[in-house]
């Protein structure tokens, strides 16, 4: 019985080539690529806290097998190819939309991917695609303020 | 999670045959979203998977056919029907009861064959899919057959799928003429899972309601047709008077379970008042 396969994919824009179990799942992985930024917490798709960006598309790491991702490009909070913060990230910093910061890596990603889908997001918008993003500090008025924010700053900068 | 092997097959027919031959019996697995919670609990230890990721790309489609109606391949994500000008355009329906399916990053990754295979009665496609007159196209070793949505579940998380039979698409006839809505009742957040699902499609003439499809789900074992509460509507134009009609009909006819979101009791009241807020949602049907 082969349970294993060994995958190459992109991690944060370097190849990484690794030999997996098929039932592992992607955060599994990234945990022993010594990446910690996507974190199981709920474990069942509800909080966000795992998410990680698959072939540019948010995914939940805990609910996706690892073998999936072979092949595909692997981007994580990790990433920063400026080396800067970016637009996001200083607007979640700005507005103090964390206390622990548990749960900021994963509304970080998914709030790039809400303001690359929509420029000018309303309250009513943020709170739905934000719906699966859970903060046990209940920091949900600031991070609507952030990405009201992070949209203002993207228009400036673009 | 326990260890399992995973074929990885390149076509539909492919991956039925994989099912059966291999000894050991084996699972399909798509998005693998619903798998994954149930593997993760340890409820399911599979030995073997087959994988459709990577059979053909049609499997992923959305096609508009001749005449208006829809055609959506299995492998199509949650999140690609949310966001096709193509399902807005026949049947903005689905498009609304995607927004509060889940969340976007569940959606960006479960497909509509696994959504539709998985038989937890709790699903808000099945019932919508139900009201618009909707099919599966299934393949076996055995064969192609075609079935109504409302056919395939037979009980709390069964099916009348075979253990090597699969989905292959969906067909969603045109809705010319019909006007629907599907309200999800929930007790926590706008995307939890509901407490109660109702879908309502009407033809109407006029003001006149000519057919009547009502259905009612997450509190029943299948998505369950309201027949007597659809008769009250047939000939009629819903106005306050029948729609309480419709909703005494409803609590009448059918018995709801209770479970973690919410008791027997609690869901029949529900029921007896959102059939009538449906109809009245179905009748202002737009996105
Ligand atoms: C956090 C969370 C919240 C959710 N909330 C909701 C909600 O509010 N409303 C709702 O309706 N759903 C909800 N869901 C369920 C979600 O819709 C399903 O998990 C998803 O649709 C399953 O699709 P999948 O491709 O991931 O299926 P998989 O997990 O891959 O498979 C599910 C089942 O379908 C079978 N299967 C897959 N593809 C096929 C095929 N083509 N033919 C035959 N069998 C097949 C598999 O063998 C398996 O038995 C939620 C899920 C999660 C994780
Ligand atoms: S840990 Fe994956 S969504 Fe919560
Ligand atoms: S900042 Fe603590 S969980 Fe969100």
């Amino acid at each position: 019985m082969n349970t294993t396969r060994t995958i190459t994919f992109t991690l944060n824009g370097a190849p990484v080539t690794t030999t997996v179990g098929l039932h592992q799942h992607l955060v599994e992985v990234l945990h022993a690529q010594g990446l910690t930024g996507a974190r199981e917490a709920c474990a069942q798709g509800l909080c966000g806290c795992c998410t990680v960006l698959v072939n540019g598309i948010a995914v939940s790491g805990c609910l996706y097998l690892a073998v999936f991702a072979d092949k595909a490009d692997v981007k994580t909070i990790e990433y920063s190819p400026e080396g800067k913060l970016d637009a996001v990230q200083e607007s979640f910093i700005e507005c103090g939309a964390f206390q622990c910061g548990y749960c900021t890596p994963g509304f970080v990603l998914m709030v790039r991917q809400l303001l690359d889908e929509q420029l000018d997001p309303s309250d009513d918008d943020i709170k739905h695609y934000l719906a699966g993003n859970l903060c046990r500090c209940a920091t949900y008025p600031e991070v609507v303020k952030a990405v009201k924010l992070a949209a203002k700053k993207r228009k400036v900068a673009a | 999670m326990t260890p399992f092997e995973l074929a990885e097959p390149r076509s539909l027919r492919e991956a039925a045959v994989l099912l059966t031959n291999g000894g050991e019996p084996a699972h399909a697995i798509a998005g693998g979203t619903a798998l994954m919670l149930m593997m993760k609990a340890g409820v399911f230890q599979p030995k073997r998977l087959v994988s459709l990721r990577a059979i053909e790309p049609q499997h992923s489609e959305i096609n508009v056919l001749p005449g208006g109606g829809l055609r959506i391949g299995a492998m199509a994500t949650l999140r690609s029907l949310e966001r096709s000008v193509l399902v807005k355009q026949a049947a903005p329906v689905i498009t609304r009861t995607l927004k509060t399916l889940s969340n976007v990053r569940v959606r960006n990754v479960a497909t509509l064959g696994g959504h539709l295979a998985h038989g937890d009665p709790h699903m808000d496609l099945p019932p919508v899919l139900t009201a618009l007159g909707a099919h599966v196209r299934t393949l076996s070793p055995a064969g192609e057959r075609t079935l109504a949505v409302g056919e395939v579940y037979t009980g709390y998380y069964e099916t009348c799928l075979a253990d090597d039979e699969l989905i292959a698409e969906l067909i969603v006839p045109p809705q010319t003429g019909w006007r629907s809505a599907y309200f999800k009742i929930t007790t926590r957040a706008a995307d939890d899972w509901p407490t109660l699902g109702i879908a309502v499609a009407l033809r109407m003439e006029a003001n006149v309601v000519r057919e009547a499809r009502l259905v009612v789900s997450a509190a029943t074992n299948t998505p369950t047709r309201l027949s007597a509460a659809a008769g009250v509507l047939l000939g009629a134009t819903p106005d306050a008077a029948i729609l309480a009609r419709c909703g005494d009909a409803a609590f009448a006819e059918v018995e709801l379970v209770g479970d973690v979101h919410g008791s027997a009791p609690y869901k029949q009241e529900l029921l007896r008042v959102y059939v009538a807020r449906a109809i009245r949602g179905a009748l202002v049907d737009r996105l």
